[in-house]
């Protein structure tokens, strides 16, 4: 559904094929059960897109059609993901990059990837904590001096994340990592009623997609 | 006796000289999880604190509302004598200092001098005192040799000798350690104890936070014990290792001394080191002699 999101919002700009599209992710959400997280997600995110729309708007002489479409463009990709980041556990995404015959070395960097950012946000939570304590107050000062506080930020926990980085190397190396060349997984994925749904839906889209960019309209 | 009536039948201090009261306070975390419930206590000028308690019971929770970091949900916390609650942890660190648990997760600058300066400079030192006060920590802390060094090539305990040093640089009122003896062998362990009574002689309020029962023991604090965000008990060690109850509650092994003692019949006060230990031991002996 990600996929088929991007690809259409890449290829086509008509507001209603959008209107469409992000109604059908925001269906899906219903179908999921995750109505009330993915609000939450989206009331985070689409700020964003609303940014965009008065940046266009405003500060670029695009006219109000092709600012709503940017926007609405922007808002697309960003529900169709959150869409996605919510029903899809690493573990499952684990399982299909291997289904496709990604080299495990590449699933296992991106799967770290996704299981370490919850890590990393606490980290930086604590690593403000502590430089707090030490009299620094991140929201004072110009632009210049908050920039220049941030670095008390970065660097520990840059460095907490390339120790933790290393660490980990040597416990998967002493967990006998790389061992087998194809490992096999104990789960095996099964496609079932709402991955045909979903899966369908996407391909629909994707080729309305194609149809709307190479003739422009439906009929 | 459950959780609730040991949490209420623990002893209030009295109130002099207080320096930081907690008044019924209650925390949650943002995702809703209580950490504190009902915390009322009181710490004194010049007084020796061990927070101990396992791990989860709300002990780093309850010292982070000290100098701000954490604000109430509920009641309130103040310290000199000023809520926390419009106060920035900026602002109450001047004089509440906390040495967090993990060095990695504070040192950035590119010298261990320059480290230390971070926090003079941010509470608005001018330099000759920062000059000052900088020479002082690097030779207090035995780290003048490492001075012009990168604090991320440091060794762990150099690391943590160097947080301790950052913050005793500015000569906070009350001194707050989160878990000091994590993952340092006996001479830091020793070092650290030597600190602690340095500190103690100035009249500062140290606060300890840990579960090493043989670390704090021979220094005999004022005992708290936490557990599930309360506090269970309150007073002196001798007083509080004698409350086994709570001692099970919290999760705690009694310090060795205190066992041994324990097996050893009723003797009064039980020994804060080895060598009180042994004149005790002695002494007994002697008398049984007589007999």
């Amino acid at each position: 559904m990600l996929a088929s999101a991007i690809f259409v919002v890449s290829l086509v700009s008509h507001i209603e094929v959008l209107i469409v599209l992000i109604t059908f992710t925001i269906a899906l959400t219903f179908a999921a059960k995750i109505v009330k997280r993915f609000g939450k997600s989206m009331t985070f995110f689409a700020p964003l897109a609303l940014i965009a729309f008065l940046l266009n708007y405003y500060v670029f002489p695009v006219g109000l059609l092709t600012a709503t479409n940017l926007a609405l463009r922007l808002f697309a990709v960003i529900a169709s993901s959150s869409l996605f980041f919510l029903t899809t556990t690493p573990d499952e995404l684990e399982q299909v990059m291997r289904w496709f015959h990604l080299p495990p070395d590449l699933v296992m960097i991106f799967v770290i990837a996704v299981r370490f950012v919850p890590v990393l946000f606490l980290d930086a939570l604590q690593i403000m904590d502590a430089q707090k304590s030490r009299g620094l107050e991140f929201e004072k000062g110009n632009l210049m001096k908050r920039l220049r506080n941030t670095i008390p930020l970065l660097v520990p926990l840059i460095a907490v994340a390339v120790n933790r980085s290393l660490e980990l190397a040597e416990a998967m190396d002493s967990r006998a990592y790389g061992a087998t060349k194809r490992p096999t997984s104990l789960y095996v994925l099964k496609y079932n009623f709402s991955d045909y749904f979903t899966t369908i839906a996407g391909i629909v889209m994707s080729s309305f997609g194609i149809y709307f960019a190479l003739f422009g309209r439906l009929w | 006796m459950n959780l609730e009536q040991i949490a209420e039948s623990a002893p209030l201090s009295e109130n002099v000289d207080s320096v930081v009261r907690f008044t019924n306070v209650d925390y949650s975390h943002p995702n809703g999880v209580p950490a504190l419930r009902g915390i009322s206590v009181e710490f004194k000028k010049g007084e020796l604190v061990g927070i101990l308690g396992a791990n989860g019971a709300g002990k780093s929770t309850l010292v982070r509302h000290i100098n701000g970091i954490l604000k109430p949900t509920h009641g309130s916390v103040e310290v000199f004598g000023e809520s926390t609650k419009n106060t920035s942890a900026a602002k109450l660190s001047r004089r509440v200092g906390i040495v967090f648990q993990n060095p990695n997760n504070q040192l950035f600058a590119q010298s261990v001098k320059s480290e230390i300066e971070f926090g003079l400079r941010n509470f608005g030192f001018d330099d000759e005192l920062v000059r000052q006060r900088t020479d002082w920590a690097l030779n207090t802390f035995s780290l003048i040799e490492y001075s012009n060094r990168a604090p991320m090539e440091l060794s762990g305990g150099e690391k943590k000798r160097l947080c301790n040093a950052l913050v005793l640089a500015w000569d906070p009122d009350i001194v707050i350690l989160d878990e000091p003896t994590v993952g340092q062998d006996s001479e830091q362990k020793e070092r650290l104890a030597q600190l602690v009574k340095l500190l103690l002689s100035e009249q500062k309020t140290i606060i300890l936070v840990s579960h090493d029962m043989e670390f704090l023991w021979p220094l005999q604090p004022r005992m708290i014990l936490m557990s599930g965000g309360k506090i269970l008990a309150d007073g002196t060690a001798q007083q509080v290792v004698r409350d086994r109850v709570s001692f099970s509650h919290a999760n705690i092994l009694a310090p060795q001394l205190v066992e041994l003692f324990t097996e050893l019949g009723d003797l009064g006060r039980f020994p804060a080191d080895e060598f009180e230990a042994r004149d005790k031991i002695r002494l007994q002996m002697t008398a049984a002699k007589e007999k």
